[in-house]
């Protein structure tokens, strides 16, 4: 167990016993090798589940809003519990969105920042047994003992990095409430390199490339719903006044239904993968969701989720916004 | 012809005269994994592999199909495709969730025409499993790596060639259509296949599920649901991927000038399933609509047609974006 | 009249969503200065260019449009003060994601016409109605009509 992982539990255990929060959003191993996911931890005697490396890769954020919807029909007073969560950079920036967007009430959330040095993107790991299954693992600092059933193997964290976490801006909460101190990786020199290459790409290309990938989609909407920015009640995707997406798989209604959910995010998305991992199709959805913050952070100077002030960038303007784009005849 | 051996660098030709009847789909590389996918000339035929992402049911009951387009007033049933299909290589768990489906789509009281279209012109070749994954659970529901039940043709993978072995008479047809192309099993075949079986089936972790259907009967208002629910996101993913969920929605659209009547494939864990017109939502919990999911496939089919819907494929543990582990909740339900 | 439509073959179809205070007005202050421009554009009045949902104009090109353009009051002119505002930075972004993904710049447009620009107005349509002309028909966010579903997981219209 990593000192991180031991300064955690305390950390939360104190929490708990001393009533400063009534739950806590955090990790705990999986069923599957290299997997863990989210747990609610709401008794001081159950800290020992919590664990933290990097195969801690869901965005907790998004289990937060429905943590404080009120309870419908009852006559006893609301109060909304405090909630603790274990946060990445990625996680403290989407709660931070999400309160700027007056989904939560920042101070009924306890923001713990821990110490992120990347996640794991398990299908690297298969992939690079050559056939060979992944029977368990066990990781110790940034590398992972791995029994497969052509023997034992050791990977290193660096081979297999997440994307999203390679070009990563913000490993550590830019707010938090409570610290935890350890080695987090440095936020990267060079971001957007995908978005680039893609955009180096001849027009057919980009075009073959979208419609291969968006046609094996199977409308699970596991992207939208791990999201924590996708939120609203009734996505437009399930709208029938109007009907913005039919009810057949038809290639452009599924791509309309990703431009649609994509550009949503505009100004919004904090660059968390959790789409693309969710995607149960393996869907290369990276690629199409990287644009919009880059162009966002290139056209507006604006980050998301980096503070919980100011206004979202598509919901205000600028005298001298770019108008490039308008055409003149 | 009921047995027949095939080396596998000649089962491409196999594969190629059977196509000469029928269409004919096999397991594809993809970009990530491998898929069923009509065979061509070219295409790169891979039997190294777990399983499909994607159920085979979706060959029966489509993500979504047109079962009836008109104009004005009146609805016709749309023409139901013909010509024969020869499906390969789908896993025993996957064959047997077939039988299931056929429970449901095939019952005279409610006899779904697109469905029974599909599945008499279909002859599905199984292929088994000599290497389980880590979430497959076949053996404790029922299920096993050289299971036959739906196919009607399985195919034993014994390294340098493969052993079919029909289980029906469409299968026996099948092998029989092409028995020059196969040639006699030895004993040591059988041998082979005997070991190759029982190799897999010991690789595989039992999950506990005596006396389930009784249990679950009283565990309505258990507090256990709405601790799943509290980590289930809510998305589609265990239910499409599902080669026993069979839950579809039918919607009207226009499409120029008709109206075509759409069924789709649908997921009891999507908050929309049962809102009303009303605005009032019978299942509004998360918890509610997974206990609902867990439920319906291992209590309320028992009762209604005696199985379990649960063929063990592993599919939802492996893909599920939180990891809820069906196989972990039915240990804690038959404790 | 373009030859093209003298022999019958394909024109452009554009849809124009037009802000009411501003753009339409210029488009009205066309008309009745009888000035020609290209019949291609169908016109959709909006209270504000703000009020255009990048789903308009994604859903115009399932429809089969083969151009889209968005005009709206110039800057610091908008009838609602900043409902322009905003939504430039709508309409840039999009432009650039649309163009991105691989759909031709030259089907979707934007523009700002001033309710006293009927010349300008005119002269942005041609120049709109020969940009997409220089395209061809849309084909590629096109919907394609679901028929009987042929047996497989590929959805309709993929390739």
């Amino acid at each position: 167990m990593s000192q991180v992982e031991t300064k955690l539990r305390e950390t939360i255990k104190e929490l708990l016993d001393r009533g400063e929060v009534d739950l806590v959003v955090g990790h705990e191993a999986g069923s599957l090798p290299l997997r863990s996911r989210p747990v609610f931890i709401r008794d001081a005697a159950d800290v020992d589940r919590l664990v933290w490396g990097s195969t801690c890769s869901n965005n907790l954020a998004t289990h937060l809003p429905r943590l404080f919807v009120r309870p419908k029909n009852s006559r006893a007073e609301y109060a909304p519990p405090t909630v603790g969560i274990v946060a990445k950079g990625c996680d403290a920036r989407s709660v931070l969105g999400l309160v700027k967007e007056h989904q939560l009430p920042r101070d009924k959330v306890v923001i713990i920042g821990v110490p992120c040095a990347g996640m794991i993107d398990i299908r690297k790991a298969e992939e690079s047994l050559d056939g060979a299954r992944i029977i368990a693992a066990q990781e110790e600092a940034g590398t992972f003992k791995v029994e497969t059933t052509a023997g034992e193997k050791v990977l290193t964290l660096a081979e297999m990095l997440a994307d999203g976490c390679a070009e990563c801006s913000h490993p550590t909460a830019p707010e938090a409430d409570v610290v935890i101190e350890g080695d987090a990786r440095p936020a990267a020199g060079e971001r957007y390199l995908q978005v680039e290459a893609f955009e180096a790409m001849t027009a057919e290309e980009r075009w073959d490339h979208f419609t291969s990938e968006i046609s094996r989609c199977i409308r699970c909407y596991a992207c939208r719903q791990v999201c924590p920015n996708c939120y609203c009640v009734t996505c437009f995707a399930d709208q029938t006044k109007p009907r913005w997406i039919g009810a057949a798989d038809e290639l452009s209604d599924l791509m309309a239904f990703h431009i649609g959910r994509i550009f949503h995010q505009a100004g919004r998305c904090v660059e968390c993968d959790a789409c693309v991992r969710a995607c149960p199709m393996d869907i290369d959805l990276r690629v199409f969701t990287q644009k919009l913050p880059k162009d966002v952070e290139a056209l507006y100077g604006y980050v998301a989720g980096v503070s919980a002030e100011g206004v979202p960038a598509l919901l205000t303007f600028s005298e001298n916004d770019d108008q490039g784009f308008i055409s003149e005849p | 012809m009921k047995r027949g051996k095939i080396d596998k660098a000649d089962l491409g030709k196999l594969l190629v005269a059977v196509s000469e009847t029928a269409q004919c789909a096999g397991p594809v590389a993809d970009r990530v994994g491998v898929k069923l996918e009509m065979l061509s000339a070219d295409s790169a035929l891979e039997l190294a592999y777990d399983n499909f992402a994607l159920s085979p049911k979706l060959w029966f009951f489509p993500r979504s199909e047109v079962i009836a387009s008109g104009t004005g007033d009146a609805l016709e049933t749309t023409l139901l495709p013909e010509g024969e299909t020869v499906l390969f290589g789908l896993r025993p768990c996957d064959a047997a969730a077939l039988e299931l489906l056929d429970k449901i789509f095939l019952d005279e009281a409610y006899l779904d025409p697109y469905y029974k279209n599909r599945r008499q012109n279909t002859t599905v070749v199984a292929l088994a499993c000599n290497e389980p994954d880590a979430a497959c659970f076949c053996t404790s529901v029922g299920g096993g790596p050289g299971a036959g039940a739906g196919a009607d043709v399985i195919a034993f993978d014994l390294g340098d060639a493969l052993l079919f072995e029909a289980l029906t008479d469409k299968g026996k047809a099948l092998l029989t259509q092409h028995e020059k192309l196969l040639n006699a099993p030895t004993g040591d075949d059988d041998a082979a296949k005997t070991k190759v079986i029982a190799d897999a089936g010991a690789k595989l972790k039992p999950v506990k599920t005596d006396g389930l259907a009784d249990k679950l009967s009283g565990l309505f208002d258990a507090p256990v649901w709405e601790v799943i629910g509290e980590r289930c996101v809510g998305c589609g993913t265990c239910t499409y991927l599902c080669p026993t969920c069979h839950c579809f929605g039918i919607y009207d659209e226009k499409a120029g000038e008709q109206v075509q009547r759409i069924r789709t494939q649908d997921a009891c864990m999507f908050p929309q399933f049962t809102l009303e017109a009303s605005g009032h939502n019978p299942r509004d919990t998360q918890g509610v609509r997974a206990r609902q999911r867990v439920m319906h496939k291992f209590s309320y089919t028992v009762d209604n047609v005696g199985e379990t819907f649960c063929v063990g494929c592993g599919r939802c543990v492996v893909h599920c974006p939180v990891n809820i582990d069906i196989r972990e909740i039915l240990e804690e339900v038959a404790a | 009249m373009s030859e093209a439509r003298e022999a019958g073959g394909w024109e452009p179809k554009i849809v124009a969503f037009l802000c009411n205070w501003c753009s339409y007005a210029g488009a009205d202050l066309a008309g009745v200065s009888r000035l020609q421009y290209p019949t291609n554009v169908r016109i959709i009045r909006v209270p504000c260019s703000g009020r255009i949902d990048p789903l308009y104009i994604v859903r115009a090109l399932q429809e089969g449009m083969d151009g889209v353009l968005v005009s709206g009051c110039h800057p610091g002119d908008c009838h609602y003060i900043s409902g322009n505002l905003v939504a430039r930075r709508k309409f840039a972004l999009l432009k650039s994601y649309l163009d991105y993904l691989g759909i031709e710049p030259g089907r979707v447009q934007f523009s700002w016409v001033s309710a006293s620009e009927g010349s300008r107005f005119a002269a942005l349509i041609e120049k709109v109605v020969e940009d997409v002309r220089a395209l061809g028909p849309a084909t590629k966010m096109v919907k394609t009509p679901v028929g009987v579903q042929a047996a497989g997981a590929a959805p309709v219209g993929a390739k």
